[in-house]
């Protein structure tokens, strides 16, 4: 790639700009439908909307099933167990917040 | 090559039977899964636990790699002998399999030839490229006032013979104004090529930070420590602070306490709203280490009736 110019690349914020449907994060994450429809049913993912047709992912949800996808596959645990460790990472997360803040970790 | 010895990687006897090689990979893995452990080398362990893991849970590929391990000597350099495999019948499943790539050298030269070929089959012939996902580290100060960056990708692709190779690719990217850790960036069109005439893939950018020597981002608010004399903290002062942006002066009120956060609102990550720079108050203490010091601390406590504990008796 001999170019004369540079040039830049513009991106777009996943997390501000952008909303997925399920086919979108489906094939931007490479997951099968079904995760994902199992994964929102254990409250995983929290899409607006009613039916899978209507539902929209906001970005951070590109992050969790991410997540969910490498635990699910690297540590075979289910849909439920998937909720939990999430749940519990959320919350370790948030004490480390914590700590950051107050200047101790 | 060092020859790996996967038992010792999982931490069982040659003799081991597969549930008890199962178990203790089940267990490394949880330990090191670098989602969840904050152990250093937490993703190196993981790939090494699954490796060893991937040769031993499958009975033709322990086998054959006992027959090698019985003839290496600790210390040795390993070369796969010609035709190791020769006499093992391999049922077509991929050793490499579902985690893709990333394998040692030591795996690579036994297994690899087999572990190319486990591609997804496309059932359409012009379908879109496969999204592509990376991490990149950029400056806190980036996230102030946006920036061009080179950034370095290595790509695990494969080559036609279906080895898995890494390619390196240099993508120039502008950092938008106020993105955070913890955002991706997305790329249109820098994935993986379609077949066909379908479009291309995207590439998502996940962005972190790279640690700050004073600064610690959270969301768009950012902490830093200020130290201060006892002094300032008691009586009051108007003192020079860093900030991202550049220095700023900052009034630090009379009696403060250790541990205070000062506020400059609008000072953290800019965005809309913008986020609050905060200043963690630090005492610190002068050294008693001249006697003029030392006489300074003894005026300190005949002058005050001072006991810090008084809270703690009873």
């Amino acid at each position: 790639m001999h170019e004369p110019m540079m040039t830049y690349l513009q991106g777009q914020v996943v997390e501000e700009e952008i909303h997925l449907t399920l086919t979108e994060l489906c094939h931007t994450c490479g997951i099968a439908v079904e995760h994902v429809t199992t994964w929102v049913v254990e409250g995983v993912l929290e899409p607006i909307g009613q039916t899978p047709q209507e539902w929209q992912f906001g970005g951070a949800s590109l992050r969790r099933a991410r997540l969910a996808l490498r635990l699910s596959r690297d540590l075979e645990i289910n849909a439920a167990g998937i909720a939990l460790a999430l749940d519990l990472l959320d919350e370790i997360e948030e004490l480390r917040t914590r700590l950051v803040r107050s200047g101790r970790s | 090559m060092e020859f790996k010895d996967y038992y010792a990687v999982l931490g069982v006897e040659r003799t081991a039977t597969e549930d008890e090689i199962k178990r203790a990979y089940k267990k490394l893995a949880r330990k090191f899964h670098p989602d969840v452990s904050k152990e250093a080398n937490a993703e190196a362990r993981f790939k090494e636990v699954g490796e060893a893991y991937k040769v031993l849970k499958d009975p033709e590929t322990r086998a054959a790699y006992d027959r090698v391990g019985n003839q290496w000597k600790p210390g040795q350099d390993f070369q796969p002998p010609p035709d190791w495999d020769a006499g093992f019948e391999f049922s077509g499943g991929d050793p490499g399999g579902a985690n893709g790539g990333n394998f040692s050298d030591f795996f690579e030269s036994l297994f690899g030839g087999r572990a190319g070929h486990a591609q997804t089959h496309r059932q359409n012939a012009h379908a879109q490229g496969q999204d592509h996902h990376a991490k990149v580290l950029i400056d806190l100060q980036d996230a102030y006032q946006g920036a061009q960056r080179s950034i370095s990708l290595q790509m695990p692709m494969l080559d036609a013979d279906g080895r898995l190779v890494t390619r390196e690719r240099t993508l120039n990217v502008s950092i938008p104004k106020g993105v955070r850790e913890g955002q991706h960036l997305r790329l249109a069109g820098q994935g993986e090529p379609a077949l066909g005439e379908g479009p291309a893939g995207n590439l998502y950018l996940e962005i972190a930070f790279r640690p700050h020597p004073h600064f610690r981002a959270d969301g768009r608010e950012v902490y830093f420590d200020l130290p201060i004399s006892p002094w300032e903290a008691a009586l009051g002062a108007s003192v020079t602070a860093p900030t991202p942006a550049g220095p700023v002066q900052l009034s630090i009120p009379s009696g403060s306490a250790a541990g205070r956060k000062l506020r400059l609102k609008g000072k953290g990550i800019p965005g809309d709203p913008p986020g609050d720079l905060y200043a963690v108050l630090i005492i610190a203490l002068p050294p008693a280490d001249t006697e003029v010091a030392k006489d300074a601390y003894r005026a300190m406590q005949t002058a005050f009736d001072f006991n810090p504990r008084a809270g703690m008796e009873g």
